[in-house]
Parts: C-alpha cells; structure tokens; sequence
C-alpha cells in the first residue's frame, strides 16, 4: 500500500507536465500563430515521426553516439579526475589544460574538428565527449580530493598499494560526487548531440528537427521537442535510480527506514 | 631519553605467558619540523627517544599540539620523521603495514561498507579465506558489544559504536602494536568510560602493545602501565611515570584507591605546568 505522501511524490511530475501541457494549449489557441501549433497537434504528430522508419533510424543514430560519447568520456575522465585529485604533479599537469577548454561552448570547437574528421560520427561523438569529460572530471577531483586522509591511512595500513588504494577508497569513497558530475554530463550529453546535429546536419533527432524547421512543419518541431524532452527525462530518471542504489550508503538518513527484523 | 622496563612482577596476569619484556617499538632522535605557511620550520618535535616494550600500555599525554599525533603517525609510518628514526623489532619504519594497526578519533570507517565489511576488510586483505574471516568478524563484533548491527552502514551508527567499529576494524587484522590517537575524545563521558573498560578487558585478555594518544588524565592512568608526559614547543618528552597499579583494573576499585588519586593528581599538576610553559617561543 502507498502511502498518501509517496502518492502525491510520483503524481507530482506527471500532474506538472499535464499543467504544462494544458498551459501550452490554451496559449496556443489564443495566439493562434501558425508556427506555434496546439498541444496536441504537436502530439499527434509523434506516432507519425516514431512509426517512421527513417526517423527512427535517425533517433537511435543519435542515442548511439550519446550512448558512446559519454560512455568514453566517463571511462576516461573518472580515472583522470581521481589521479589529479591525489595527485599534485597530476593536477598541475593537466589544470592548465582543463582550464583552458572549460570556458569555450564545446560546440564552437566543432567547425575545426568538423574540418578535421568531417561530419560524421566522428566528429559528433567527439564533441559530445568533451562536453561530458569536464563536468565529470571536475566532480571525480574533487570527491577524490575530499577523501579523508585517516580513511587511506587505515587502507595503508591493511596493505593497499597506492594502486588499490586509488581503486578500493577513492573511488568508492568519492562515487558520490563522480556520479553528481555524471548526471550532469549525461544532461550535456543530450545538449551537446542536438547542437552536433544542428551543425553538422547528416543525421540524428537534430536533423530531423531543424529540417522540419526549415520546411515550416512546426508539428513536427514541437513533437521533436516533446521526443528530445522526454528522452533527457527517461534518461535522467533512469540515471538517478541506478544512482541513489549505488550510493545508498551515503544517502541522508530518513531516505531508508531501519528496522531490526 | 630510553625508559627501562619496568613490569613489576606483583602483578596477576592469568592466562598470559611470562616471557621478558623485550622493546618492540625504539623511537630514537626523532625530530619532526613542519613548514608551515605562517611561520616558516616549525619544531613538532624534538630529539624524542622512546623505547615501547611488547604487550605494555603506553600513553601519550600532552597540552594540545604537543606533537602527540605526529609521534603515533611517526610510528605508523605515516609520516616520516625530519631526522632520527623509528623501529619496530629492530627493522626501520618507512610506511604503514599490518603490523601496527591504527584507531583514529573519526572518518576512518569506510562508509560504503558496512559494519561486517569494514571488520571484515583487513583480513581479506591478509588473504583469510572469506568465510574464516567473516565467522571471526562476526565474533569481533559481538566481543565490541555490536551484535545485530552487522548490516548497518557507518553513518547509522552512534559515534560511540562507530569508534567500537573502528576498534574491531583494526583488532580484526591482529597488528602487533595498536596505535590509537584519541579514540574516544568525541564522545561523552558515559559511553567513554564504557569504551575504556571494554577496551581495557579486550587489551587484558591478548596483551598487545598499545600507543594511546589521549588528553584525559584520568584515562591515561586507568589505562596504561606507562604514561608519556610530553610539553609543548617543541614537542619534547618531559617524563615517563610508570603506573603501578594491580590489573586487571576496575573502575570502581581505582577509582577509591589512593595510588590511582596521587597518580592523577601528581599528573595534573604536571600537566598544567607544562601548558604554561608551552608558550610558543
Ligand atoms: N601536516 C602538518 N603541517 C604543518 N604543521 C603541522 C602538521 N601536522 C602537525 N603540525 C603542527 O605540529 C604540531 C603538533 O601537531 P600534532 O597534531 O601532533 O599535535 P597533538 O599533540 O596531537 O595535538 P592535539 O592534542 O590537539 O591533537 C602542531 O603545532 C601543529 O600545528
Ligand atoms: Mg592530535
């Protein structure tokens, strides 16, 4: 039996996208503006885009190159976040670099890389990459700087290489704070395909949006924004759950209720 | 200075065999000099010498920044003295191992572990297949008075169990040498007092060598055979008492005897004249 307080919990997204939706309705009837179409226009143009086979092909084209461009950058930018989090020489190596690359819209970098490895997967993959690596980084430095020190000492202590120690305390040590940053990266992930996608047009759920832009079927755009939306919620919803497993020991404590039997 | 064994042989000691104290642990010349941002070559430490005999009770007891830490984190090998050395039988520290096992005050548990794991971790690591190691961290956590929060995750346990978990931990992989600093200086007065004595029966029952690192008086004499009466600025030895006091000790019969009292009292007075002279030069 759910309780009142966790029934009105899991209602409460579903209850703001339908006020959402509804708000987008009534605006749109009263502006009536050909590039703004109703609610359900917009949503009744899903089934069409996703029975399509065409456009299917172009939407798992682009989950596939999130799917590898933050898988990549997660695999790379974890152990590099943790080694320059415990690290001095590490960090001074690599600081300037991040620092540079942080400010630029990853996006910008892609006219030279798209001059570079053409427009393909490559170059899109690519771009989601860096948009990923730096939050992730970020995060992963600084949980493994964090990392108390008595804790590594205790480690040494049992006989922890330097090697194991890095693996078995820091990492798990620090996963909170790596998977805060992955989340982070996998919504970028998102934001940077579309971008790649607008710039370099060829395939994906980008193209297909800002093709149907150009040809003014703005059912089509708003229900491609619908589709984009409700994958970064699927994903992100997803994320969290494997997350909030992950690190449940470290979650506050009225999120798990202890009983004895 | 070296500090001569000294175990009065009055005391009763039932199951645990009597072979002659031999040292274990030589701090010899030790010196450790920190840079700070402030001022510049700071002396934690000044030509400590120090001899620790197998199985004895030893603690440390200073005014705040005395250097109490840097010396135990000097013996674990955690920290490597500016000059002089430190040895354990005879061989030269030069890093942690499995032979000294520290208990610090806080934020040593793994929190992703829980209560059986943290235990259950040095002797994994020592190779002890996983059964034989959870069957005796099992026992270890019932002997620290845990049972039935085998499950629990370290941030839902009291900071008085935490500091039992953290004791269990480290006595799970059988170090030669306990190395605890402050162990049980956040806690209150009640469940200190109940960690000392469970400390005290576990330690009479396996004699191992302890380091205690502690500001209480009062904790130091219950406790040890030996305490290490440091001063400030730089940290120096100033005096190692010998506490003859029958074991095993119990807190309500120390506590009447007039030994007990004249050692505390004679400590204090001690201790408050090496915090005034502690002003830093
Ligand atoms: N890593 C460090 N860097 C610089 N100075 C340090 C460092 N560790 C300790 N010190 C200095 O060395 C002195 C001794 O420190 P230590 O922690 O050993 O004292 P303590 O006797 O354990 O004090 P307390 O009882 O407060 O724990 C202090 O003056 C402290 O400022
Ligand atoms: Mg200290």
């Amino acid at each position: 039996m759910m309780s009142a307080a966790a029934l009105t919990r899991r209602a409460a997204p579903v209850l703001a996208c339908i006020g959402l939706l509804a708000v987008w309705q009534v605006a749109s009837l009263a502006l009536k503006n050909d590039s703004f179409p109703t609610a359900i226009e917009a949503i009744r143009a899903i089934p069409d885009i996703l029975g399509d086979k065409e456009s299917l092909i172009n939407i798992l084209a682009s989950l596939r190159r999130m799917a590898i461009g933050f898988g990549v950058a997660v695999l790379v930018s974890v152990p590099l976040g943790l080694l320059m989090g415990r690290s001095r020489a590490v960090a001074a190596f690599f600081n300037p670099l991040l620092m540079v690359i942080y400010p630029v819209p990853k996006a910008a970098l892609m006219p030279i890389i798209m001059l570079w490895l053409g427009v393909g997967d490559i170059t899109k993959t690519l771009v989601i990459f860096l948009g990923v690596s730096l939050p992730v980084i970020y995060h992963s430095f600084e949980g493994a700087k964090a990392v108390e020190e008595k804790m590594l000492w205790s480690g040494a202590a049992m006989g922890l290489s330097a090697a194991q120690r890095l693996v078995r305390i820091v990492l798990p040590a620090a996963l909170p704070e790596i998977l805060t940053g992955c989340r982070t990266g996998l919504v970028l992930a998102l934001i940077t395909m579309i971008t790649s996608e607008m710039i370099a047009r060829q395939s994906g759920a980008g193209n297909i949006l800002f093709n149907a832009l150009d040809m003014g079927q703005y059912d089509t755009v708003f229900a491609m924004i619908i589709i984009v939306g409700a994958m970064g919620i699927c994903l992100d919803a997803i994320f969290e759950r494997i997350r909030a497993r992950l690190v449940r020991w470290s979650e506050p404590q009225f999120d798990m209720p202890l009983s004895f039997s | 200075m070296k500090v001569l064994p000294s175990r009065s042989s009055e005391w009763v000691r039932p199951v645990v065999s009597q072979k002659p104290a031999s040292a274990i642990i030589e701090i010899d010349r030790v010196s450790q000099v920190f840079q700070t941002s402030t001022r510049k070559d700071h002396l934690a430490l000044s030509d400590i010498s120090l001899t620790i005999e197998e199985g004895a009770f030893v603690s440390i007891l200073g005014p705040s920044g005395c250097g109490k830490s840097t010396l135990l984190y000097i013996v674990g090998g955690f920290v490597s003295p500016t000059s002089g050395a430190a040895k354990i039988k005879g061989q030269a520290i030069t890093g942690p191992g499995p032979d000294r096992g520290p208990v610090f005050q806080e934020f040593a548990l793994f929190p992703w572990k829980t209560v059986l794991g943290n235990v259950m971790y040095g002797p994994r690591q020592k190779g002890v297949r996983a059964t034989e190691a959870e069957a005796q961290s099992r026992a270890l956590i019932e002997m620290v008075g845990l049972k039935g929060y085998e499950n629990f995750y370290p941030k839902e346990l009291s900071g008085g169990m935490k500091q039992r978990v953290a004791l269990a931990r480290t006595l799970a992989y059988h170090p030669e040498v306990l190395l605890m600093d402050e162990p049980f200086g956040a806690l209150d007065a009640h469940t200190r007092t109940r960690l000392q004595n469970d400390l005290l029966n576990i330690w009479e029952r396996d004699r191992k060598t302890v380091l205690f690192v502690t500001h209480s008086v009062d904790e130091a004499v219950f406790l040890s055979d030996k305490v290490v009466m440091m001063s400030k600025s730089p940290g120096r030895i100033r005096q190692v008492i010998d506490i003859d006091l029958p074991r095993p000790r119990r807190r309500n019969e120390l506590l009447l005897d007039p030994r007990y009292q004249k050692y505390v009292v004679d400590i204090e007075r001690m201790f408050d004249e090496s915090d005034e002279t502690g002003s830093p030069s």
